[in-house]
Formats: C-alpha cells, sequence, structure tokens
C-alpha cells in the first residue's frame, strides 16, 4: 500500500462528514414534506439509486489508472474537446455548490444562533480556512475527517439520546403499505445528499480505494441512517405537521436539551460544530473542481509544495477560493428564497449534473469500456 | 511569509481571547446579565403587553417584574431593555411561558412562530394559560420575599394532586399544528391575605384551575376541574392524584383508558365506546363507615363517568379533539382515508358511551 495515499477509512470519513452537511440541511423537512409520518422510513428507498450510482463509479474505478481521479479517465474516454468541456461543466457545478454550501451554512449559523451577526463574516472566513486545507496536503484534511467524524457522529448520537424522554413513538405511526409511494419519494432528498459523495470520485486518485466499489456502502449506509434516526427524533418529538412548519426542527429540538442543572444549553457547541461539515465539505468541492480543472489545462497534482507556492497550476485553487467566495453572494438572498434553492433548485441541479452527468457519460463510453475490458486493461 | 503569517494568526487569537463578542459587539457580560425566567403575554386592545420576572437573585434579592406593551414580543424585549439599562435582560432560560386568555385566544399561532425563530426561548418551555390577564400573575404573585417562578416550580406538584398535568409550548404547538386539539394546564391568581400572614410573603398564588382547550386558531375554551380530571384520565397518565369519593379520600393508583369506535354497515363510524379503569386506594375514610368496599367502587366508578362523559361532551361540543378520538376511532388505513379528513364535521354528532370500572384497595376496613 502506497503510505502516501488516504485510506479507505479516511477517505470514507471525508465523505460521511461533508455529507452531513447538505443531509441536515435537507432532513428532516423535504422528506417529511414527501412521506408525512413516514419519512423516517424514506432512507430505505434512497438506497436504489445510491446503489445504481455505485455501481456506475464503480465500473469507471476499474479502468482508472494508478493516481488517476475521475478528471483524468473523462479526459482519457471523451478526448481533448468534449473532455474538456465535460470537465469545465463538472468544476463550474462543484464552485457553484460550494458557493452555495458556504452561504447556506453561514445563513444556518447565523439565524440559529447569532441573528445579530452577518452571514458574510462567516461565509469569509470558512473559505479562507478551507482555502488554507485545500492549499495543504489532503491527506492532513481527510485524517482530521477521521476525527471530525467520531466528533459528529456522537454528537448526533448524544443528541438523540437526550431527546428520548420528549419522543412519543406513536407519531411515528401509523405506516401502511399505502404510504410507499409518497416514502419512495421522500427518499430523493436522501438520495440527492448521497450522490454528493460521486463528486468525491474526482479524488480518487489520491486514495487507496478497492477497485469494487462496495466500500462505499459503509459510509454511505451510516448516512442514510443517520437520515433516518434523525428524521425519526425530529418526527417523535414534533410530529409531520409541526416538523413541516418549524424552519429549522433539528435545531429547535437541540434547543430543548439540557444536560442536568449543570449544562443547561448545549445547541451552540453541537451548532459549532457541525460548521466543521460545511468547511469539510467546501475542502472537498475546492479540491473536486480543482481535480476537474487540473486535466483541462496539463497541471500536475498540487500537493508536497509550500502552501504558498503559485506554480504547477496551484494559482487555480486561490483563484477557485475568490470563485466560490464571489458565488457565495449570489445566494445574499432573503432566507425564503435561499430555503426554495436549498430545497428544490439545487438538489434538482445536483441530480441532473451528478446522476444525469455520470449517467450520460457511462452511457457514451459504454464501447470504450468494452474494448479496454476485453484486452484487458 | 510564514513569520508574517504567525504574527497575523497571533493577533487574531489575542482579538478573540474575550469572546467571539469581542469582535462582533454583541457581548454578554455575565455580571450584568439578569435572567429572566417567567415570561408573560397578553393580548391588550390588540396590542402585545408583555410581563417578566426574573428569578430571586443571590442573597435573596428580589427579582426584577415588569411590563410593557410593544407591537410584538421583539419590540417588547427591546423596551424592556430600555427600562432596565444596567441589566442585560437574558431570554434563554425562560421556564414558564405564562399567555393570557386573549394572548392564548388570539397570539398562539404567532407565539409558536416566534420560538421557533428566536435563538433564545426553548419549545420545551412550560406553558400555561391564565384565566385573566397574564400580567396579574406575574406581577402579583411577585413580592419583596417570593416571585412568580418559585410559586410556578411548585405548581407542577399542585397540578398533578389535582390530577391535571403541565404540558409545554412543544406539545401544545405539535397537538395543534396536527390538527387535533390540545390541552394546556389553565391556572389563576388567588389572594393569599387572610391565609398567609407573613407580609413579605402575602403576594398572590398561582394556582392550577384545570385545563385550556386550545386548537390551531387559539384558545377554544376551558375545561372545569372535573371535565379536567376526565380528559386527563382519557388521554394522560392518570396516578397520584386525589379524589373524595362518598366523603371518603381516595388515592388515584393507575388509570387506563380504552377507546373504540363503532361502525355501521357502509363502514362509516356509528358510535363512540370509551371503557376506562381507576385503581385508587384508600387514603382516609371521613364518610359513611358502613358503606361496603362494593358500594365505595360503584360511587367511584359514576364519579369518573360523570368527569370523562363531561371531557367528552366539551370534545364534542367545541368540535375540538382534544382527547384524540379520531386517532383511536379511525384505527385502519382505509377508515383514516375515508374519513380522516371529514373527523371534525363527524364527531361531535357521533354517540359516546362510557363504561367505568372503577377499583378501590386498602379498603380492608370498610363495611364491617
Amino acid at each position: 500500500m502506497d503510505s502516501e495515499l488516504i485510506t479507505r477509512k479516511q477517505f470514507s470519513a471525508a465523505m460521511v462528514v461533508s455529507l452531513l452537511s447538505p443531509l441536515l440541511r435537507l432532513m428532516p423537512q423535504t422528506a417529511v414534506c414527501f412521506a408525512g409520518n413516514g419519512a423516517w422510513l424514506s432512507f430505505l428507498p434512497a438506497t436504489v439509486p445510491l446503489a445504481l450510482l455505485g455501481a456506475i463509479l464503480a465500473s469507471f474505478r476499474r479502468h482508472m489508472r494508478p493516481g488517476e481521479g475521475m478528471g483524468g479517465l473523462i479526459l482519457r474516454w471523451l478526448g481533448p474537446v468534449f473532455g474538456r468541456l465535460a470537465l469545465l461543466l463538472f468544476a463550474g457545478w462543484f464552485l457553484f455548490y460550494g458557493g452555495f454550501i458556504l452561504r447556506s451554512g453561514a445563513e444556518r449559523l447565523v439565524s440559529t444562533i447569532y441573528p445579530s451577526s452577518g452571514q458574510g463574516m462567516f461565509a469569509a472566513v470558512t473559505i479562507v480556512l478551507a482555502l488554507a486545507v485545500a492549499l495543504g496536503d489532503l491527506r492532513a484534511a481527510a485524517r482530521s475527517a477521521v476525527i471530525f467524524r467520531g466528533v459528529l457522529v456522537g454528537a448526533l448520537a448524544l443528541v438523540i439520546a437526550l431527546s428520548v424522554p420528549n419522543m412519543d413513538l406513536a407519531r411515528l405511526l401509523p405506516v401502511s403499505a399505502k404510504d410507499a409511494p409518497s416514502i419512495a419519494l421522500g427518499g430523493l432528498p436522501l438520495a440527492s445528499v448521497g450522490a454528493v459523495a460521486a463528486g468525491f470520485s474526482f479524488l480518487y486518485g489520491y486514495a487507496d480505494l478497492p477497485k469494487s466499489g462496495r466500500w462505499t456502502a459503509l459510509p454511505l449506509g451510516l448516512l442514510l441512517v443517520l437520515g433516518g434516526l434523525i428524521c425519526a427524533s425530529v418526527l417523535a418529538v414534533f410530529g409531520p405537521e409541526l416538523t413541516a412548519t418549524l424552519s429549522y426542527p433539528f435545531f429547535v429540538m437541540i434547543r430543548s436539551i439540557s444536560l442536568g442543572d449543570m449544562v443547561p444549553r448545549i445547541e451552540a457547541v453541537v451548532i459549532a460544530a457541525w460548521v466543521g461539515t460545511d468547511f469539510m465539505l467546501c475542502v472537498g468541492l475546492l479540491r473536486c473542481a480543482h481535480e476537474a480543472l487540473r486535466p483541462v489545462f496539463g497541471y500536475p497534482k498540487p500537493d508536497g509544495r509550500p502552501m504558498l507556492d503559485l506554480g504547477a497550476g496551484r494559482f487555480l485553487l486561490w483563484m477557485e477560493g475568490a470563485a466560490v467566495f464571489a458565488i457565495s453572494f449570489f445566494f445574499d438572498m432573503p432566507p425564503w428564497l435561499l430555503r426554495q434553492w436549498s430545497d428544490q433548485y439545487i438538489p434538482l441541479a445536483s441530480d441532473c449534473v451528478l446522476y444525469g452527468g455520470f449517467l450520460l457519460l457511462w452511457l457514451v463510453t459504454l464501447p470504450r469500456r468494452k474494448k479496454e475490458t476485453s484486452r484487458g486493461v | 511569509m510564514r513569520r508574517f503569517a504567525i504574527i497575523i494568526y497571533v493577533c487574531l487569537l489575542l482579538a478573540v481571547q474575550g469572546g467571539c463578542g469581542a469582535l462582533s459587539g454583541d457581548r454578554k457580560d455575565v455580571e450584568r446579565l439578569l435572567l429572566i425566567q417567567t415570561m408573560g403575554l397578553d393580548s391588550v386592545d390588540g396590542q402585545l403587553e408583555m410581563s417578566v420576572s426574573s428569578g430571586m437573585g443571590p442573597e435573596e434579592t428580589p427579582a426584577l417584574v415588569m411590563s410593557t406593551q410593544a407591537n410584538g414580543i421583539e419590540d417588547a424585549i427591546a423596551r424592556l431593555q430600555n427600562f432596565s439599562p444596567e441589566n442585560q435582560l437574558f431570554y434563554a432560560h425562560v421556564q414558564y411561558l405564562l399567555l393570557g386568555e386573549d394572548a392564548a385566544r388570539d397570539m398562539l399561532d404567532g407565539v409558536i412562530q416566534w420560538v421557533d425563530r428566536s435563538p433564545t426561548l426553548r419549545m420545551d418551555t412550560d406553558m400555561l394559560v391564565v384565566k385573566g390577564l397574564a400580567k396579574d400573575a406575574v406581577v402579583g404573585a411577585s413580592q419583596e420575599a417570593t416571585d412568580v417562578t418559585q410559586r410556578l416550580a411548585s405548581l407542577d406538584r399542585q397540578a398533578r394532586a389535582n390530577g391535571w398535568t403541565m404540558h409545554t409550548l412543544r406539545e401544545v404547538a405539535a397537538a395543534t399544528a396536527g390538527g387535533d386539539g390540545a390541552l394546556c394546564l389553565a391556572v389563576q391568581t388567588a389572594p393569599t391575605k387572610g391565609a398567609i400572614f407573613t407580609e413579605s410573603q402575602q403576594a398572590d398564588a398561582v394556582v392550577p384551575a384545570g385545563y385550556a382547550v386550545l386548537d390551531e386558531n387559539g384558545l377554544v375554551g376551558f375545561l372545569d376541574p372535573e371535565a379536567s380530571v376526565g380528559a386527563e384520565i382519557l388521554t394522560g397518565d392518570p396516578a397520584g392524584f386525589l379524589l373524595t369519593v362518598s366523603g371518603d379520600t381516595l388515592e388515584v393508583v393507575a388509570g387506563t383508558a380504552e377507546i373504540k369506535g363503532e361502525f355501521d354497515g357502509s363502514g362509516a363510524p356509528a358510535a363512540i365506546q370509551v371503557r376506562c379503569g381507576i385503581d385508587t386506594g384508600v387514603l382516609e375514610k371521613s364518610g359513611d363507615r358502613d358503606m361496603s368496599p362494593e358500594a365505595l367502587e360503584a360511587a367511584l366508578s359514576d364519579t369518573i363517568k360523570r368527569w370523562v362523559t363531561a371531557a367528552l361532551d366539551a370534545a364534542q361540543e367545541t368540535g375540538c379533539d382534544f382527547l384524540g378520538l379520531k386517532g383511536a376511532v379511525l384505527d385502519t388505513a382505509a377508515r383514516r382515508d375515508a374519513y380522516g379528513y371529514r373527523w371534525r364535521e363527524l364527531f361531535p354528532a357521533l354517540p359516546v358511551t362510557v363504561e367505568v370500572d372503577g377499583r378501590v384497595d386498602r379498603s380492608y376496613d370498610l363495611g364491617e
């Protein structure tokens, strides 16, 4: 095993931590809007599209050369013109999504904890930190993700456990077979969240990952279970109707938690920890964008150089950071409109780019893959 | 370059040593924080009136009690802060939210929305509806040596002794959002002069007064104390309260309620059957010493039946299903789909039969 590479465990941790950001933004409300009190089961249907996407990515992974990510593979398969176009499309999406994450993370923090603060400051601090990490060694970020994952999953488990006294499990029922179509629709937000992991395939060149896609089952399974648990706990505390009307039901639930008289409120600590998810996703998106742009211009991997070195295409990372920060101002909009973007337009666009993009790529490269397989490449 | 980065980093660290408030200007000085523990809201001539009380301070310093009229809750908070510039009023530890009768009627939805958006108040704050004005309870129950928060702290126990339960804003919001009604403990003020003779403690008492009934539009009405016990038997966990039957004091040990629907040939709900079981123990024998245990059990069953029927009647009269009858009667997916959306029209007209099985333990010395 190459010790310079990110391990499977670290890569999985980075995926889970990054994906917690959209998960906590979308769940449970969007699932409840589709599935009502059956939303807590919506993680089950989400496994189907995610398994399909995982199979597609695994078929790509089998054809990647050592050290090659999705960027190199796309350029190699689609050629210099269409390959570059496809990579520019993916890079554009990563930057746009990064800008949205920056703003929505700031909005969430400001509206739940610091209502008298401006969002710009939080966005600026996040992008500066994310850029600093993206300019460094990607392995360091992946190692820190292992710690973040422990802290965040632990915090979520603690929050859910401490909310048990407020839960009324009758609010999760009744669910009957007739609810299956709505529960299936309720799985769409989770499927969108999980698909973000497909973007991380651009970073495969930095990781020591198996050729088979089965390793993704564990991180995505953990994410889906967390999504189901979050839904179940919020629904059991508030019921489906109130959940649908609250701004941030999971945060409202956390606000009611106390650890006896000693620690009457814990939400600031928990929510501040969640900024880590936005930060980690921003780092991931910056590097994904870079891995999409790097082959377009023929630059080598940026790791192993001083942080402020602009050579080897590293200036692109600065430009990507600036672009993400600039795009975040596009989302400087009223909260209701940002919610609309968050719940509808962004998941839809994400699905189009990730599910649609990779499916299209899979279809158009089918003859090429058959040829490579028959040659034993 | 590295040295420059280190200097910037150290400067940033120094700047935030006093907390993030040092940078944002939203600084909260712990020495100046005054924790508001009880908040009362009234609707007076279309305006909001907010009354607040801090708890008793350290070394028994009296609670700060204030009240103001404003256009909204945030406006009232700003005005109250102006009244007390030496303190920074802090609402994150509000324990009790009192809604005056009119506020509960007009402002419930607004209050729920405000708590949802406010980063300070909790959804799990205990909520009470005051018969009359919340201001009377907040101001009237506070005096030099006592304050409304202290009085309310013992209210949950008092309420339980009467057979009622205190509910939180979350419970009320969840029930009303679901289209069902909600129960919320009602309180009223009671003068203590003549009962308490220590002058510094003669502030008004806040006493439980049964349940208020709320739906998504606000206060629907009040249940009388007996109907409130009936409602608790049907919806809650009735235990530990005392009741007097034929002059004897009984302690309720446990209670069960089973609600079922009867359906006509077409499958439409035709009637509601309610069966209750109440286990009690004799706590004090003051009534007829010759009464047999069977007679006492029959009297207990009659009493509970009257109270449960009163609660059911109130639900049907108001058209507000605060007893959760819909979930119990429409117990299959097919029934919910067929009649759930019309339940509010249907259930007030359904005949209800109530059966109560009252049991009295510790009755060994009765009828001997």
